[in-house]
């Protein structure tokens, strides 16, 4: 991927529809002029010009058509709130597309995609690029979310073959995590040889390289950081990798968004 | 009133197309901005700090947004002089950009061998040297804050860096920052940039830990652009070479407000994470408007609060 493709547009609002108590999907028309993009890449908004927050926000992209750009935004603070109460014909300040690597496609064997909460939104991407791709491996979903009302279940469409679902309440699905629906699964032999691709909060991609990252030698994940400049640039965003025997530093931003999830040092990774 | 200033100018033996430039950091290498940034537009883009051996920066978290600012703790990440002579500065001159380039101020040994590294560079012909990083163990800092320390510094780089600019970048957390740019002028620095971040921390959420390991991390942002405008006009009434003014501005007002000052020129750093375009806005303004004429100071008492 070149990253000379990323530009700054003002991008429409086409529709907000909020899905659960936190989470909305917000459809941007496709801005004039921007890039095809991949798996894993993601843009970086800019919510006020007057108002807090300073810096802008990252946000995964969830799929991007010839018209338009999907988004999927949870409320967790005041550049999310704000994002969360824009309402259509609104414009926000968006650059993209950012990200520096992508999701390979699957190859042999099936792909099981394992998302916690809005950790679904590039495997979503990922899975609907595949399909368009006309690609004829089987990606199965395990989804897990903190409860029933969490479990954004509009999104997931007919681009998997197979979901399977967990509640941290019990509410839906396996009551538990979404790592040990990955160890039920396997368990039942369902797992062999597949890829694994993942993005969730840190404990749960973490706990899945942990608990099964042996069995899955190819696990890749979407990583996610508190970022300044998206660009690759300031070194703000690092994560800790091991390379050739020792540690080094990458910035999500620009040498990710996906990453070898074995290769991480997540013991060293903090913040 | 002093006299008018022109949008081009020279520092020592470099000269610049106008009075905006990126400041180091934020900037990166410049290359990073392509597609959001002219950087052929600006009148200069001062590199990210480097030093003579790559650094890996600092473990841990580096980032955390404040009200009106950014704390960092990077910790002067940087790929070392011979990649960034040979990959990262071509790629930047290719782009259009007109660098100065940041070196920094470790140990005295590996700053002497970054002086004569750079010295061999005809590319090269301004450098800012980073004696104010408050994020690394050795040098940056904790030379910045020392006016003799500052001067020998400066002397060593004067005398190796023949035919170039040197700027030297001050730290504001000192009592007295006039005094380091008197230092710095004394020992022949071309200019002074002013200022680096300002020392500053933030608790986890919990309250349980600071959130950088190294406990202190720099503030940059609007929250300190009142603290840099006093420095820049500090620092303008007593020193007699330029003054580079740095530190919050978010908008063309504010970079006016450095000229008022008493600045040669302005440089623009963390609004380019949130506004790429500022820069360039405030060339088009400044061309268009001309740079504001510096405030005489006979007429007020300075020092009272």
């Amino acid at each position: 991927m070149s990253p000379e493709t990323k530009g700054r547009f003002a991008a429409r609002l086409e529709s907000r529809k909020q899905l659960s108590p936190s989470c909305h999907v917000l459809i941007f028309e496709r801005p004039d002029s921007f890039s095809d993009a991949r798996p894993g890449q993601f843009v970086s908004i800019r919510v006020s010009e007057t108002a807090p927050p300073l810096l802008r926000r990252p946000y995964s992209i969830m799929d991007l058509t010839a018209r338009s750009l999907s988004l999927l935004v949870k409320v967790v603070g005041r550049g999310s709130a704000a994002l969360a109460a824009l309402d259509k014909g609104d414009t926000v300040d968006l650059i993209g597309p950012l990200g520096g690597t992508e999701f390979p496609a699957p190859r042999n064997g099936n792909a099981f995609l394992v998302a916690g909460g809005t950790g679904l939104a590039p495997l979503v991407f990922a899975a609907r690029t595949w399909r368009r791709e006309g690609r004829s491996q089987e990606m199965c979903l395990l989804y897990g979310a903190s409860t029933k009302d969490e479990l954004l279940e509009g999104l997931i469409g007919e681009d998997f073959c197979e979901c399977s679902f967990s509640t941290i309440d019990g509410s839906s699905g396996h009551h538990g995590d979404v790592v040990e629906l990955c160890e039920n699964l396997m368990e039942k032999g369902r797992m062999s040889g597949a890829m694994l691709y993942s993005c969730g909060p840190r404990a749960m991609v973490r706990a899945l390289v942990e608990r099964l990252g042996s069995r899955f030698p190819e696990h890749v994940t979407s990583l996610e950081s508190v970022m300044a400049c998206g660009v690759g640039a300031c070194r703000g965003c690092t994560v800790p990798v091991r390379a050739g025997g020792k540690i080094v530093f990458k910035a999500v931003c620009s040498d990710g968004t996906v990453f070898k999830a074995n290769d991480v040092a997540w013991e060293e990774w903090e913040g | 009133m002093t006299a008018a200033k022109g949008q081009g100018f020279a520092i020592g033996p470099a000269s610049f197309r106008n009075r905006v430039f990126l400041a180091s950091g934020p900037a990166g290498y410049g290359g990073e901005y392509a597609g959001l940034i002219g950087l052929d537009r600006l009148g200069a883009v001062v590199t990210k700090t480097i030093t003579i051996e790559p650094r890996a920066g600092n473990p841990g978290r580096r980032l955390q947004e404040t009200s009106a600012g950014l704390l960092n703790s990077i910790g002067l990440e940087n790929v070392g002089a011979a990649v960034f002579f040979a990959d990262k500065l071509p790629a930047l001159i290719a782009a259009g950009a007109r660098p100065i380039v940041s070196l920094g101020a470790e140990e005295w040994e590996p700053y002497c061998a970054l002086l004569d590294a750079t010295a061999l560079r005809v590319e090269v012909d301004a450098v800012e040297l980073n004696l104010s990083c408050p994020n690394v163990e050795c040098g940056g800092m904790a030379v910045g804050k020392d006016p003799a320390l500052v001067a020998r510094y400066v002397r060593r780089a004067k005398d190796t860096l023949i035919g170039k600019a040197v700027l030297v970048k001050l730290t504001p957390n000192v009592s007295d920052v006039a005094s380091l740019a008197r230092a710095a002028e004394g020992a022949g620095a071309d200019a002074v940039t002013a200022i680096n971040t300002v020392v500053g921390m933030e608790f986890l959420d919990d309250l349980g830990a600071p959130v950088f390991r190294r406990v202190s991390a720099g503030l940059s942002g609007p929250a300190i652009l009142p603290i840099a405008l006093e420095a820049v006009w500090r620092i303008a009434r007593s020193v007699a070479i330029p003054v580079v003014g740095v530190g919050g501005i978010s908008s063309v007002e504010d970079a006016r407000k450095f000229f008022a000052a008493g600045a040669a020129a302005v440089q623009v750093g963390t609004a380019i994470f949130y506004d790429p375009g500022l820069p360039e806005r405030i060339v088009e303004a400044l061309e268009a408007e001309g740079i504001p004429r510096t405030i005489g100071s006979d007429s007020f008492c300075e020092g009272g609060t």
